[in-house]
């Protein structure tokens, strides 16, 4: 089954992925019409700030067995089988943060949504964008992420990419492997935000 | 104290009070860049495109994604024309400020600025002499409006080349009428640039950059050039001040006002008001022991180098001033005013106000001035600063100001040298001094404010290179003592022995950013004296903190003179390794000078050693190995 990866040496920081989820999960899935709504739509993906200040995009994983869905005493937290999501039901949420406790990520946050119950408070997370993978849609972050810091692919297939890359590095030499492209590019800026950042801090 | 504090600046006034500003709830301009992280790599790479609305674009720099935006262009195209804007942009600014200041000459020729006048009437006909205008039987009016005519045809179309390119070095304008990027218009090359960049007109990335070259020359030979000169005539060419820097010259018993921005327009006028006899009677009527008049940024640096005006800080510093409490109005006109400022100063009693009809504020009055207003608004403004003085609540002003000497003018350095280069020159050939850098620009808060500018001062001076500078560099090595009488003891031998006998610091101070041009002119005069072409001298530009357009266009006009540059923080260009690899090696070919990124001063410094050695065995001169 298909899953998002994260490629987090591949983020370029934009943050394009967090207003794509939240227009994801607007009422209107548009995002200039869902900047207007009541509540307005948030985020399941959150891009955070590494040391050097390059872009890491953090959503929940999924874990399986999940910590969050463990600590849940009226049990809002459920497994779709199909799906391998984690999901929360917000009728029977009750926003007492166990989960956010107990997650080792930090990707739960709590606010109204539009698909809970008005003026509730529940605890949101990422659902895999189980309604656009239902109408045949890849999941909207992966969408929009233009630089495939995020993908949708069958894990095994990314992993086996992964093993062809480091094991072609290792037949080369590494100091031979050729980087794609690009990677020249990104490299030089991280290599001198990485000195900005060194340079003259006590 | 806090380690944040220490490692956003090292500056003993911002770290105090930074501690401060974070107890008042205070929001400044570090807090928000951290939470503007991480920034848009997009945008930082110069591979995101707003131009047209087909868009907005962006190429995956890794070379799998989209590697064109919709109109077809690639990173190359994107990066320049990126960065070709930004330049455009940076000499509209300078430019605009330098029309403001021909604005200014042409209504005290009419008789219709009260207050303004002409105070140095001999560069006056000098200038005007470049400009063809004879003085004979003319009085100074007369000449002052012809100037001011024949100054505002330099923005227009109708030459074929700026007036005051004649004052480069011959070989340097063969070099640009070679490439043909000698600019014809000041507002003509900025107009060129945006056209050239509209969706579907110039996309070659090399010819594009060129332009983007005669388009920073406009500036640094047109806009900003005229800006210099015409304050120099209105407000007097700078001779050495002695003053004072930091925040500590704030006085707690004292009226303070603060001019904040970049144009001398607004704040001579103020300067006036604060030393008119009536107003200093009515701030003892309040209860206070005078009126203290300081500047932070460039309008201080103008009013600094002129009247020898105590200056409470640079760029990064401007929130942190208000945060004293002791600030009774900020006065502002424009660039580089942080729209914060407002927001700031409300937790504070302090009243701020906007002058410009061209720059407004959220929290700002808005008190227009113009060259027939700006002398009554002036004194009406610094009246009310007086009233402001009794709501003051506590004041925090936690160091003491350091001194600094200020002032030196390419008529002020040539003069305490005899009259002509010779002597620096003659100091150059021995070797006493290697050769002389300029240090410009802002600051940035990915920059531990004041270190990039500090330690590469230090470090050239210890190696007997001359130093110059301008700007918010000018004020940070200026807080750090570096301008102070006896500052030639932290030079090495030979600078120091120079310095001192000539009863002048080590670092210079040149003036604000437009006063650039300053160093173009006298790079020129070397330059001329040696017969030979700004690119061979031993001389070199850094801009360690940079942060603006303003600053890009500086540093594109100092290479296409001939000048190696190096900058601190990265300009949005690494998307395009092309572009990177023509402005870094490339551009030596074209113009004999390249711009360098390095964000380490002390790797900075070397590089700028060897450039400088280099130079020297060019020219044939004594040269060591670094
Ligand atoms: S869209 Fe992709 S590159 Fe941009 S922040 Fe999200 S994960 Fe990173
Ligand atoms: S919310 Fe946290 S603990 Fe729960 S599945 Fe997602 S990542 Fe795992
Ligand atoms: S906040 Fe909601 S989902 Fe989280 S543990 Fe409590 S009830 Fe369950
Ligand atoms: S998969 Fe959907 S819900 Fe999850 S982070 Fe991506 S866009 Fe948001």
């Amino acid at each position: 089954m298909k899953k998002v990866i994260v490629h987090p040496e591949r983020c370029v920081g934009c943050m394009q992925c967090m207003p794509a989820c939240a227009t994801a999960h607007s009422r209107s899935r548009n995002l200039f019409a869902a900047i207007l709504e009541s509540p307005v739509p948030k985020p399941r993906i959150h891009v955070g700030a590494g040391l050097y200040q390059e872009g890491f995009p953090n959503r929940c994983r999924h874990c399986d067995p999940a910590p969050c869905l463990l600590a849940c005493l009226p049990g809002a937290i459920f497994r779709d089988e199909e799906l391998d999501t984690v999901l929360i039901d917000p009728d029977k949420c009750i926003n007492c943060a166990s989960c956010a406790m107990a997650c080792p990520f930090g990707v739960i946050r709590y606010h109204e949504d539009c698909h809970a119950p008005p003026g509730k408070v529940v605890a949101v997370k990422c659902d895999n964008c189980f309604e656009r993978q239902e109408q045949g849609l890849i999941p909207a972050c992966v969408e929009v992420c233009k630089v495939n810091a995020l993908t949708f692919e069958e894990p095994g297939e990314a992993l086996k990419r992964k093993t062809d890359e480091v094991a072609r590095s290792v037949s080369l030499g590494v100091s031979q492997a050729e980087l794609p492209a690009g990677f020249a590019r990104f490299a030089l800026l991280i290599g001198h935000k990485r000195k900005e950042l060194h340079v003259g801090r006590p | 104290m806090n380690d944040t504090y220490a490692g956003r600046t090292i500056t003993r006034d911002g770290q105090l009070l930074l501690e401060k500003a974070e107890k008042d709830r205070v929001e400044t301009v570090w807090d928000r860049f951290e939470n503007q992280l991480p920034q848009c790599g997009y945008c930082e790479m110069g591979l995101s495109c707003r131009i047209c609305v087909m868009g907005p674009c962006r190429i995956d720099p890794f070379g799998e994604g989209p590697q064109k935006g919709v109109c077809g262009a690639d990173a190359d195209i994107i990066v320049a024309r990126n960065l070709c804007r930004m330049i455009a942009a940076g000499a509209a600014s300078h430019s605009d400020h330098g029309r403001d200041l021909i604005e200014v000459l042409d209504e005290v020729a009419k008789g219709k600025a009260a207050g303004y006048r002409i105070r140095d009437a001999e560069k006056l006909k000098r200038v005007a002499s470049e400009y063809g205008i004879s003085s004979d039987g003319k009085d100074d009016l007369k000449i002052a409006e012809q100037l001011a005519y024949a100054m505002q045809e330099d923005f227009g179309t109708r030459k074929k080349a700026l007036t005051l390119l004649r004052r480069a070095p011959a070989k340097r304008r063969q070099v640009w009428d070679k490439l043909g990027i000698a600019p014809r218009g000041i507002d003509r090359e900025t107009a060129e640039m945006m056209h050239r960049t509209h969706m579907g007109v110039d996309n070659n990335w090399q010819s594009l950059l060129l332009q983007a070259l005669r388009n920073a020359l406009s500036d640094g030979w047109g806009g900003s050039m005229i800006a210099t000169e015409l304050s120099d005539i209105l407000f007097g060419t700078p001779k050495p001040a002695t003053t004072a820097v930091n925040v500590g010259v704030l006085k707690k018993d004292q009226v303070n006002i603060i001019v904040h921005g970049h144009n001398p327009v607004v704040s001579e006028m103020v300067l006036l008001a604060c030393r008119s006899e009536d107003l200093l009677q009515l701030a003892a009527s309040k209860g206070a022991a005078g009126i203290n008049l300081a500047g932070v940024c460039c309008t201080g640096n103008e009013l600094l180098m002129r009247s020898g005006v105590a200056m409470a800080g640079n760029h990064l510093t401007t929130e942190l001033v208000l945060t004293t409490g002791a600030v009774d109005m900020m006065i502002v006109d424009y660039q580089c005013i942080m729209p914060s400022l407002g927001t700031v100063a409300a937790c504070y009693h302090t009243r701020m106000v906007s002058t410009s009809d061209k720059a407004r504020f959220p929290g700002m009055e808005h008190r227009e001035f113009h060259p027939d207003n700006a002398a009554e608004e002036a004194r009406a403004l610094v009246k009310e600063a007086i009233e402001n003085f009794t709501n003051r609540g506590e004041v925090y002003i936690p160091v003491e100001p350091v001194n600094a000497v200020g002032g030196f003018s390419v008529e002020t350095i040539l003069g305490a040298l005899g009259g002509t280069p010779q002597p620096l020159i003659d100091a150059l050939k021995s070797g006493t001094i290697r050769g002389a850098v300029g240090i410009v620009g802002c600051n940035n808060p990915r920059i531990r404010q004041d270190f990039g500018h500090v330690t590469l001062a230090k470090r050239l001076i210890e190696n007997d290179i001359l130093v110059v500078d301008t700007g918010c560099a000018a004020v940070a090595t200026a807080k750090a003592g570096f301008k102070a009488s006896d500052a030639a003891q932290m030079a090495g031998p030979g600078l120091r022995g120079i310095c001192s006998a000539l009863g002048i610091p080590p670092v210079l101070h040149m003036g604000s950013c437009v006063d650039n041009v300053r160093i173009l002119v006298l790079a020129s005069a070397l330059a001329n004296a040696l017969g030979t072409d700004i690119s061979d001298l031993p001389i070199a530009g850094a801009a360690p903190e940079w942060y603006s357009e303003k600053a890009v266009a500086i540093g594109a006009y100092f290479v296409a003179s001939g000048v190696y540059t190096v900058l601190g923080p990265m300009p949005p260009v690494t998307g395009s390794m092309n572009v990177v690899k023509l402005l870094t090696e490339g551009l030596q070919d074209v113009v004999g000078a390249t711009f360098s990124v390095e964000p380490d001063p002390e790797k900075a410094a070397l590089a700028i050693r060897r450039h400088i050695e280099e130079k020297r065995r060019g020219l044939g001169l004594p040269a060591q190995k670094v």
